[in-house]
């Protein structure tokens, strides 16, 4: 048995920030600058009381909609998120209480960032090749928008809300489908991206709420979501075209053979800079940030499913998925589409 | 990539007139250096030779000189 994705959905939810509206906030930065930057024309936001689970849950009724899969047929559910609902009980089984799940499937949730997909798909093929279950149904929910200053234009022009929900599927074949892949951990990266306050490490209080200017002028305080660009950008130059060179070599597959690249959308300028460095033509990588922004774990799942629309996906095309960020944490995989 | 050429890149960067820089000027007293040049500083060196700058090195640096030393341009 393999595990093959099934389908994709993904959740926006409504209200959407504009880079017109960021650069009317923000006038030193013009409208075409934030677009040459980042790529990304608007983000959506989670409204007040909109948590990682609605838009999780979004996502999956979007998929149960399209009738690929019945509810009733979920033995697993995965969750991909660093902004649960609560610190307990885990958001997974929250979501399947109110997708009408069974009970008798597994759920829980992992935290991981902007490499939480390609860990999900490996978490779901582990799950499906050793028989423990039939349909995982994984899920990746972000609000970082929660995190973020609203004076903090670094992180607030580049990062969108989502939600995707990727249905996994039992087939019983010799073949693989998922795989093969590489991962990879550095936690000296941890202060680079990280929300200092909020866990048990140390607590919020009143003046981890006081927000300071930094030496650009974007304001945030401990309780907000803190990102060093350049160390991220240096991290992303080191590892990804690495991951990329182990993960042919441990395929035995040749550059030229894959079909089309689809990396971690984080920002058009560090997609662009990977994509020449690595000799990758534009014909076979996929871009899809501009209407939703970098969406964490959900970018790679979004990539797919704008992929797929656009016909970039044809049945047998063999894919290379790359996620890397927040941990530092990075993995990169191939998929066969099916 | 001559220092020539590097000059002119920095002028990009910064958002100044072409011709701008000579290599004397003192990151300080740039209004522009910040950490979005900083990035693509660092993809100018990596794209230019392969090198890659940690920003705590770059943050060492006093000056556009010093920056043209790290990039190891001539």
């Amino acid at each position: 048995m393999h595990a093959v994705i099934s389908a994709i959905e993904y959740y926006l939810p409504e209200a959407t920030v504009s880079t017109g509206d960021l650069s009317a906030e923000f006038p030193e930065w013009s409208v075409e600058k934030i677009d040459s930057k980042t790529g990304i024309c608007e983000r959506h936001i989670a409204g007040k009381d909109e948590c990682s689970s609605d838009l999780a849950v979004a996502a999956a009724e979007k998929l149960f909609s399209a009738g690929v899969s019945r509810r009733e047929e979920i033995d697993y559910v995965l969750l991909c998120t660093q902004s649960p609902d609560y610190f307990l009980p885990t958001t997974a089984c929250l979501i399947q209480d109110r997708l009408g799940i069974a009970t008798a499937a597994g759920a829980l949730d992992f935290n991981l960032g902007c490499s939480g997909y390609v860990y999900g798909l490996g978490l779901a093929e582990g799950l499906i090749s050793t028989g423990q279950a039939q349909n995982v149904l994984l899920l990746t929910a972000e609000t970082y928008s929660k995190f973020i200053h609203p004076r903090d234009k670094s992180v607030r022009t580049i990062f969108g809300d989502a939600a995707a929900a990727t249905l996994l599927t039992a087939v019983d074949t010799a073949q693989s489908f998922l795989g093969p892949f590489v991962y990879g951990t550095d936690g000296k990266g941890a202060p680079n991206l990280i929300v200092p306050t909020g866990g048990m490490r140390r607590s919020r209080t009143p003046e981890t709420a006081t927000a300071s200017e930094d030496e650009s002028g974007n304001l945030r305080g401990a309780d907000n979501l803190f990102m060093d660009g350049a160390e991220i950008f240096n991290f992303t130059l080191s590892a990804v075209p690495k991951s990329v060179e182990m993960l042919l070599s441990k395929a035995g597959v040749g550059f030229d053979q894959v079909d089309l690249f689809v990396f971690h959308q984080a920002n058009k300028y560090m997609l662009e800079h990977l994509r020449k460095r690595m000799k990758i033509p534009v014909e076979k990588f996929q871009m899809s940030l501009a209407h939703c922004g970098n969406t964490v774990s959900s970018t790679l799942p979004i990539a797919l499913k704008h992929a797929s629309m656009e016909g970039r996906l044809p049945p047998g095309a063999l894919v290379m998925l790359v996620g890397f960020g927040v941990g530092y944490s990075w993995g990169a995989m191939l998929v066969r589409w099916r | 990539m001559t220092r020539q050429e590097f000059l002119l890149a920095m002028d990009r960067i910064l958002e100044l007139p072409e011709g701008t820089l000579t290599g004397a000027e003192s990151l300080d007293d740039l209004e522009n250096w910040n950490s979005l040049a900083m990035v693509e500083y660092i993809a100018l060196a990596d794209s230019n030779n392969g090198t890659q700058l940690s920003p705590r090195q770059i943050r060492d640096g006093t000056s556009i000189d010093d920056l043209a030393k790290l990039a190891r341009i001539d």
